[in-house]
């Protein structure tokens, strides 16, 4: 049994984890930064304890500072969430050792499976399919350009290289040209280095066309590892998933089963134990090559939880009390989407935009589910990622589904801070989205050039219009803060007189 | 009421009346709700409902699923189009700085890389020109709006 929940974490996946301890009628303990004094996430929890300290290392990633927390609350379980220490074996370790349970797999299945090039080696020996490439044991720089120069000649051209610590983009960079390989192996492990403080990078054939298909396990400790089916997150840009749906649109039964079993092979061989994703690449004529897997809880985990109707993170609490999980037999039923929304300008690269939610509306009605960490009134700041919600729908069938995502992304209102709103739902609008015909290089085909919004004149027209009466009536009502830059404190007074029009 | 306003770098001129509840713009009649929202209607008849909300000088109009920044441009300002640098675009670090003083540059040709929000992003030429001023170098902090590089074209 657990009884306090330390939720080792900011932002959304914070409140979606509180909310789920608050269900299971658990104590929660949220740490915050200074810079985020305020949040949501710090008033769903039952206790929100400030963090010392101003850069990311100081506070979220401070171990030592966690677990002095975690045992001044006297808590028995942390759950780190993702990004952050979610993949950290050694914090994973320390939390061990400090008597606590750690919510996630052990400390060796996120080490053998978070090295990337080990990962690699232990499927290969498992028995499941890598893709086509070669790990490099060089890690000086003069000695790892001239290990995957000497390797591109025999992965071949188009060529991915990639972060051995890597995540999230960080560390990787698609190589078309030899002869910008160099430059492109100084650069992703200069990323790594500054990303992660381990330069080491390795070499695979990027698979242009294939699918990004996911499978998300389930393992307890009384002997039990499941599969609770597949998400396709093919839709991404910068080598983020922006669009994540389950099922995914080409699965039939027997692929599924088959994908189904190397997920629950590779869980298996790691001894993994709580909730897990393999990543795996399907090629356009049924192959798939396992990408990685990602040993904690995941951003697009919700349309999982949509079609199999289980409560991911209630089962990752009940697994880490030594509890058997609670679902049944996989049961997949009706189809569901997830967008992420970011703070970013679409139309020139996506670059991560701030400042403040003047106004945050989000839509509401049938199948409809919001996961987010920020409310109106709330500042964007450079201080973390930019993603401010997850928009997920749920309907009968994928049709119906993306017209119900059409409909919710209409209704979403975001002023103040340029997002992707528009982006998200002229995405919806592309044939090969709707005829699920989505692959990894989708917006890279259907946007060359980049992204430029299409409106009606009548839409222009009318916004002036009401520019025009909002100036002469004076709606802006009251001044609108700068963005503070830096990591420096945030008077808590600045939230007390926000009134927005 | 007339109105300045700068769209996508373009002068436009709004000019609204005002009927008692109703403010009036050709065939347009819009009324502003209790909430702040406004309510837009065109001849036909059909009521649209926009959100609105100035942030610094820019109205942000949601209206049909779509979003506009629409600038204020204050009588008598004097916002000339000298915009020959290249600015950032966020707070970050410069990474790498590739040119120098009086180098010629070719339109799309990489100038600085900065880090920002953990990833890096390149700042290139918009244009051909000549570099006529570095403001930073490698390892800088730089907040957002800061003129990275100038160039004349």
């Amino acid at each position: 049994m657990l009884s306090t929940v330390l939720v080792a974490n900011r932002g959304e996946i914070a409140c979606r984890i509180i909310r789920a301890c608050s269900e299971a009628g658990l104590t929660s303990i949220a740490i915050y930064a200074e810079n985020d004094a305020g949040s949501l996430f710090t008033e769903l929890a039952t206790v929100a304890v400030p963090l010392k300290g101003d850069s990311i290392g100081e506070t979220y990633l401070n171990q030592q500072q966690i677990l002095a927390i975690a045992a001044q609350y006297s808590v028995d379980a942390i759950h780190p969430g993702f990004g952050f220490l979610s993949e950290r074996a050694d914090f994973a370790q320390a939390v061990i050792d400090a008597g606590i349970n750690w919510i996630g797999p052990s400390p060796h299945a996120i080490e053998m499976m978070g090295d990337k090039m080990t990962a690699r080696m232990t499927m290969k020996a498992a028995g499941v399919p890598v893709i086509p490439g070669e790990e490099i044991e060089s890690d000086d720089e003069t000695g790892m350009i001239s290990a995957i120069v000497e390797a591109s000649e025999r992965v071949g051209y188009p060529l991915l290289l990639k972060a051995s610590s890597g995540g999230g983009g960080k560390g990787m960079r698609k190589v078309e040209d030899p002869a910008y390989l160099e430059e492109s192996i100084r650069g992703a492990r200069r990323e790594a280095i500054a990303a992660f403080g381990d330069g080491r990078v390795y070499v695979e054939r990027l698979l242009t066309g294939s699918k990004h298909v996911e499978m998300q396990i389930l393992a307890d400790t009384h002997g039990r590892t499941i599969h609770l089916g597949e998400r396709e997150c093919s839709v991404q840009r910068r080598h983020q998933k922006v669009f994540e749906e389950s099922p995914c649109p080409v699965m039939t039964d027997g692929l599924r089963a088959r994908m189904g079993e190397a997920a629950v092979m590779a869980a298996q061989a790691v001894d993994y134990v709580g909730a897990g994703t393999v990543e795996f690449l399907l090629a356009s004529n049924g192959e798939f090559f396992f990408l990685e897997m990602n040993t904690r809880i995941q951003v697009e985990h919700p349309v999982t939880e949509m079609v199999t109707g289980v409560d991911l993170v209630r089962e990752q609490l009940r697994i880490a009390a030594g509890e058997p999980m609670s679902c049944g037999d996989l049961m997949m039923r009706g189809h569901s989407i997830e967008v992420r929304l970011y703070a970013e300008d679409a139309t020139n690269n996506f670059l991560p935009a701030i400042g403040p939610l003047a106004v945050f509306r989000a839509p509401t009605g049938p199948g409809i589910r919001l996961d987010t960490g920020v409310r109106e009134g709330d500042m964007v700041t450079p201080n973390y990622d930019p993603m401010l919600a997850k928009l997920i729908v749920w309907a009968p069938s994928r049709v119906e589904a993306l017209e119900r995502m059409r409909r919710a992304l209409d209704e979403f209102v975001v002023l103040g801070t340029t997002t992707n709103i528009r982006f998200l739902r002229e995405l919806c609008d592309n044939k090969d989205v709707i005829s699920g015909r989505t692959d990894t290089t989708l917006i890279d085909r259907v946007w060359p050039d980049g992204w430029q919004p299409n409106y009606p004149e009548s839409s222009f027209d009318t916004a002036l219009m009401v520019a025009g009466i909002s100036e002469s009536a004076g709606l802006h009502r009251t001044q609108v803060l700068e963005v503070e830059s830096n990591n420096g404190p945030t008077s808590p007074f600045q939230t007390l007189n926000r009134r927005y029009p | 009421m007339l109105h300045e306003f700068k769209v996508n770098g373009e002068l436009v001129e709004v000019t609204v009346a005002r009927d008692g509840q109703d403010w009036l713009l050709g065939d347009y009649k819009a009324q502003i709700l209790a909430d702040g929202r406004l309510s837009v209607q065109s001849l036909d008849g059909r009521a649209k409902i926009a959100h609105s909300a100035k942030v610094g000088d820019t109205w942000w109009v949601h209206i049909d699923g779509h979003i506009f920044c629409i600038e204020k441009v204050e009588a008598g300002s004097t916002d000339g189009e000298s915009d020959g640098g290249m600015t950032a675009p966020m707070p970050g670090k410069i990474l790498e700085v590739k040119v120098s003083n009086g180098q010629s540059v070719a339109a799309g040709e990489l100038l600085l890389v900065m880090e920002a929000m953990k990833m890096e992003h390149r700042i290139v030429a918009p244009s051909d020109g000549v570099i006529t001023t570095v403001n930073f170098s490698t390892g800088d902090q730089v907040q957002q709006g800061d003129i990275l590089v100038e160039m004349e074209e």
